[in-house]
């Protein structure tokens, strides 16, 4: 129920006004929604966590990753807590320098997908007629794309490594979410707003960046942080079937070694577990923050609380 | 005088969240007589919608009636349970929404709707819910051929009728309307209160109309009910509020509307906002836009004084001294 | 063509405005203004005719009204008038030169910069995200290129306090203002521009009636304190006849009746004229019994030629059946009827064919 909020009619009236404070800057209100939904402050929580270990690996790791110098497979222990590879070098060590490669991709792949969703679904809408339909055809063509058979043509091509793992990420999932993107734009397209826009003759990239896109932020962090989720695994499958390069230091690549080095047969549980978990752990973390950002975004999902009071006898 | 159809007695309805408690109706009664059209008058904001629900029985959570009796045949229905409520629910009192598209499933007939509402509450064969679907939309004035069709085949106008068509399928005693013309053409709106009313006069229900609408309520309702900020201000007999409104917010109210016959008088409307329910007030909530407010209004509240027939909310019609007396002292 | 052309001219002289002699050149006219949609898929035959050679003419210095119901296409007119979408038929000319043969971008903006318009929702007539400063300084930067940064915002809080509002209220957001507040801003941003011409659309149905009558006198103030005229479009006739010295009665996409407020009021014309004043007046005044009509909404897919109104009409001859009426004069005012003029002298009893769709 929304409430009027009393304000003066009349130019400078003594009528006591909802406060003449500008809005609440959006970063404090957006702190203040984390720290009130616990599925956020676990999210953030966690994806803080990883950010830091992505940013000192020096201070956390007890061992150079590559230092192939310990004795091989072996168990956890005090001095290697998840046990060493193949070639004996720590897990944990690997675990932890692995993190800023991983989080690199995943956010560099998540950015550029979600723009490129975000500027092809708006000017669909926003433009309409043949172009829309000429675009949400291509749009479709990329959702159906089959993405195995595809990879594995890649993959002949492409060098193995990074900067190919980013180009298929991103070819594959841009169009996940332009077409939400581009049905948002279409139910703004005639909000009298960007029919003023119009009216004062602002032009068609002014209306598509500054009144279309600032209003729909959460759209977009929520598109962002579900494309996180998706990266997030993907990227670590894709390693796993050996696009990446195995050289590099990201958790995908561990999870290859692993496999080539036939962790679980030998026994050597924790080198595939770890990269694994840690996966699941940023894919969860997105995940929990993306739950969150809908609750905070939509009131209609929130809880309401009801106070417990005692009715009040008539 | 014969006993009331429906008497509301202290009614009070509060939001309870964590974030505010807003009192959004306080303390209104009122009574219905049989066959009575009584109108409940106010802006957004004032609580008429909400009085309505609540009377009704249909609030969800948070909001809840935290005060107050509301006796209907001799029942308190604040207190009645969901299985007794839905027993008397459309056969003894039924609600119209203001908008159909928000009431009637897009999805379905009007025949399979009103079959829903039938069957929920007695037991008939197909060809009594027939009969009696295709009777009530010819008292509505709707061509029983339109059975088949769905909501969005019919015009803003029909969909309307077909609302009330439904609402009188048990030909309940108490109609509750909120704001069922609001969204119709004015054609449209006359059309369908005169049918309204005609309805009333022959199968004798009794109406509750919540609206905006001044006009509406100055040519159909025998009595008017005027809200302000969740209170009652004013109630009277529908004449004496228009030609002698006594509340200042009343007043305002009717010299609001511009007319189209008559002499053409500047229009003075009401500057300002209603005050904000969450907020704690003091004296009469009406004083900051009041044109005629006095310094004890701001801070004693009134309460509903009596003033021959009608009622007001209002410290002009009161000994203003004996209060002063009793503030300071 | 000869015929509308000496019914425009017909309009240009009778209508004396509050502004003095009428033979000035009108400030904007339109001339067989149409527009038509396709509606239904790709391949659909069915048309929807929104607006239909439509001929009105605006003053300067005067308030015009137009007064339709939904399905009157009074909206898409205010919607062609500030170019949002091109006619299908018909010109504009503005200040006498059709609005077609501005093509380039400076022209565009001037046209822009002349006609402004007010929206009918103030909730939505905001984008959420920017401060209520925003339309009105975006305003200025593209149509007051003359004015610096500081100029522009110290004429910013100038237009806000010249349409009631403190200039504090420049940096809330939308929602902390409510719908009578954001309506002002809304006068404001179009007074920014400096314009001739504000096409209100419907500027106050959304508003609560007390604080209506704040935005009516705003737009009388501004007729008479800023030398703008203004096209006021509403379904409510008593608002239209607060504030408008001249009042059109669309219906169906076209004019049915023009002329000035208290002539059209107090004496109409037209058989919908009076439908509509029925609908508001006590029924023991109205001059014919609409008793049976209920407000069904004019067909406007296909409807062909013929009057529109003829379904509803209890004076309908076969005329009215095929040949379309045009706006003529009668008296003071223009009427397109074929009937107008001889209501009453032989009414005929039989009710209106009713529609079944």
């Amino acid at each position: 129920m929304a409430l009027p909020v009393p304000g003066s009619e009349i130019a400078g009236a003594e009528v006591p006004v909802g406060g003449d404070a500008p809005a609440p800057r959006a970063t404090s209100r957006l702190r203040r929604a984390i720290r009130g939904n616990r599925k956020a402050t676990v999210g953030a929580a966690i994806l803080l966590l990883i950010i830091f270990v992505a940013v000192f690996p020096g201070l956390l790791a007890p061992d150079s990753p590559s230092a192939a110098v310990y004795a091989q497979d072996a168990s956890p222990s005090s001095a290697h807590l998840l046990g060493t590879t193949q070639l004996g070098q720590d897990v944990l060590s690997q675990l932890i320098w692995s993190t800023r490669q991983t989080l690199f991709v995943t956010l560099l792949v998540s950015v550029i997908a979600t723009f490129l969703s975000m500027i092809v679904g708006v000017t669909a809408a926003y433009v309409g007629g043949l172009t829309d339909r000429v675009i949400t055809v291509i749009i479709d063509v990329f959702l159906i794309l089959p993405v195995l058979p595809l990879l594995i043509l890649l993959a002949a091509y492409l060098p193995p490594g990074v900067t190919s793992l980013t180009i298929v990420l991103c070819i594959t999932s841009w169009a996940f979410q332009a077409r939400q993107l581009r049905s948002q734009g279409l139910s703004l397209r005639n909000r009298d707003f960007l029919v003023s826009a119009r009216v004062r003759g602002e032009r068609g990239l002014y209306i598509v960046l500054r009144e279309i896109v600032p209003t729909m932020t959460s759209l977009l962090v929520a598109s962002f942080l579900s494309l996180a989720v998706y990266v997030v695994g993907f990227a670590a499958s894709l390693q796993f079937l050996g696009l990446g390069n195995s050289g590099q230091l990201m958790w995908g690549t561990m999870l290859y070694n692993a496999n080539q080095g036939a962790a679980l047969e030998s026994g050597n549980v924790w080198w595939a577990l770890a990269p694994g978990a840690a996966v699941a752990l940023l894919g969860a973390s997105f995940a929990l923050l993306n739950y969150a950002f809908d609750e905070i975004g939509n009131p209609a999902l929130r809880r309401i609380r009801r106070r417990r009071r005692a009715r009040p006898t008539a | 005088m014969p006993d009331p159809l429906l008497e509301v007695d202290g009614l009070t309805i509060e939001y309870l969240t964590d974030a505010a408690d807003v009192r959004a109706v306080e303390d209104v009664s009122f009574s219905v007589g049989a066959g009575e059209f009584v109108g409940v008058v106010g802006e957004s904001g004032c609580g008429k919608s909400t009085m309505l629900f609540g009377v009704a029985q249909l609030l969800s959570p948070p909001g809840e009636v935290t005060a107050g009796r509301v006796i209907f045949r001799g029942q308190d229905m604040v207190k009645l349970s969901a299985g007794e409520l839905r027993h008397m629910r459309w056969r003894d009192y039924s609600v119209v929404m203001q908008s159909a598209m928000n009431a009637l499933n897009p999805m379905k007939s009007i025949a399979a709707q009103f079959k829903d509402a039938l069957q929920a509450h007695e037991k008939l064969s197909s060809a009594e819910i027939h009969e009696r679907s295709a009777r009530v939309l010819e008292m509505v004035g709707i061509d029983p051929a339109h059975l088949k069709s769905f909501p969005h085949q019919l015009s803003g106008g029909m969909r309307q009728r077909a609302m009330i068509a439904m609402a009188l399928l048990f030909t309940p005693q108490l109609v509750m309307m909120d704001e069922p013309t609001s969204a119709l053409d004015v054609v449209a709106q006359r059309s369908l209160m005169s049918k309204i009313r005609e309805l009333q006069a022959t199968l004798g229900f009794a109406v509750i109309f919540v609206t905006h609408d001044m006009h509406v309520v100055s040519r159909y309702c025998d009595r008017v009910l005027v809200m302000y900020a969740g209170q009652v201000v004013e109630s009277a007999a529908t004449e004496n509020i228009f030609e002698r409104p006594m509340h200042p917010y009343s007043r305002g109210l009717i010299d609001a509307f511009p007319t189209v016959t008559g002499p053409r008088r500047e229009l003075v409307g009401i500057p300002g906002s209603p005050p904000d329910l969450a907020e704690p007030m003091s004296g009469c909530r009406f004083q900051p836009r009041c044109p005629v407010a006095m310094p004890v209004c701001a801070e004693v509240e009134p309460e509903l004084y009596a003033v021959d027939s009608s009622e007001v909310r209002c410290l002009l019609y009161t000994d203003v001294d004996r209060l002063e007396r009793r503030a300071d002292g | 063509m000869a015929d509308r052309s000496q019914a425009t001219q017909g309009d240009g002289t009778v209508d004396a405005g509050p502004a003095g002699p009428a033979k000035r050149e009108p400030l904007l006219r339109t001339e067989g203004l149409t527009r038509r949609f396709r509606v239904g898929g790709m391949f659909s035959k069915e048309v929807l005719h929104a607006v239909d050679d439509l001929d009105l003419t605006i003053n300067e210095r005067e308030i015009v009204a137009l007064v339709g119901e939904s399905g009157s296409g009074k909206s898409t007119v205010a919607r062609l008038l500030a170019r949002v979408y091109a006619p299908t038929a018909g010109e504009i000319y503005y200040r006498g030169r059709p609005v077609r043969e501005l093509r380039s971008r400076r022209d565009v903006l001037r046209y822009r910069g002349e006609v402004a318009m007010v929206f009918q929702d103030p909730f939505s007539a905001f984008n959420p995200v920017h401060r209520m400063s925003h339309g009105i300084i975006r305003n200025l930067a593209l149509h007051r290129r003359e004015l610096s940064g500081e100029e522009r915002r110290r004429e910013a809080e100038r237009v806000c306090e010249s349409v009631g509002l403190s200039k504090r209220m420049l940096a809330r957001y939308p929602h902390e203002m409510s719908g009578g507040e954001r309506q002002r801003i809304g006068f404001a941003q179009a007074l920014a521009l400096q314009p001739k011409l504000i096409l209100a659309d419907e500027p106050v149905s959304m508003l609560d009636v007390s604080i209506r009558a704040g935005i009516l006198n705003l737009m009388v103030e501004l007729r008479d304190r800023e030398d703008v005229s203004l096209l006021y479009i509403t379904h409510d006739l008593a608002s239209a006849r607060y504030v408008a010295d001249r009042i059109l009665v669309m219906y169906a996409g076209q004019i049915v009746e023009a002329g000035p407020t208290e002539t059209v009021l107090s004496d109409p014309q037209h058989p919908y004229t009076r439908l509509l004043l029925s609908a508001v007046v006590d029924p023991r005044d109205a001059d014919t019994d609409f008793s049976a009509d209920t407000g069904e909404p004019p067909r406007v897919i296909n409807p062909g030629e013929g009057c529109r109104f003829r379904w509803r009409c209890p004076y309908a001859i076969d005329t009215c059946q095929t040949v379309t009426p045009c706006l003529r004069p009668l008296g003071p005012v223009q009427v397109a009827c074929h009937v107008a003029g001889h209501l009453g002298e032989e009414e005929i009893a039989t009710p209106a064919v009713t529609e079944t769709n």
